[in-house]
């Protein structure tokens, strides 16, 4: 139940996030706002292939679809994170 | 977990670190509690990957590691949400 509430969580805030950061970057144009939120969308699919892994599918092996969304994720945060402090 | 996992998660919680430290550097330049957030966020993720990858945790106890990332989750949508908060009032 902890697990069920935890997982499903996580991967809703997730989506808050990247939403609000999204949402941000439209209003504000500020292009740090635009990575972040590409970094959260990466993640709440990362956690959406959570709920998946421990929660619907339990038979199946998620890891390593899991950890590539998280790869891809933090990719596009850093490629932002450095392009924008070099810019 | 495969090996390719394995490589794939330490990857990952490095590359955690690394944006939990670029955050702490704005922050000290700014002093916005959204950059701060942002980096107890990575830096609690680069915690949490590392300890999964690194232990061997039972099923039933890991939604207790994932507890974290949602207490940060939560921490970020609360500092976007007050960082937007006022300039809609002040519209």
């Amino acid at each position: 139940m902890i697990a069920a509430i935890t997982y499903s969580l996580c991967a809703l805030t997730a989506a808050v996030c990247a939403y609000l950061l999204l949402q941000a970057y439209r209003r504000g144009g500020y292009r740090l706002l635009l990575w972040s939120g590409l970094c959260f969308t990466f993640l709440t699919i990362n956690n959406l292939l959570l709920v998946c892994d421990k929660l619907i599918f339990p038979q199946i092996d998620f890891s390593l679809w899991r950890n590539m969304s998280l790869l891809i994720a933090l990719a596009i945060l850093l490629y932002g994170l450095i392009w924008d402090t070099e810019s | 977990m495969n090996e390719l996992s394995a490589v794939m998660l330490g990857a990952g919680a490095t590359a955690s670190l690394v944006a939990s430290l670029f955050f702490l550097r704005f922050w000290r330049q700014s002093r916005d509690s959204l950059f701060l957030w942002f980096s107890v966020s990575f830096a609690t993720d680069a915690c949490t990957r590392l300890m999964l990858g690194l232990g061997h945790i039972a099923d039933e106890q890991q939604p207790f590691f994932y507890l974290a990332r949602l207490a940060t989750f939560c921490f970020i949508i609360i500092a976007i949400v007050q960082k937007n908060w006022p300039r809609r009032n002040g519209s």
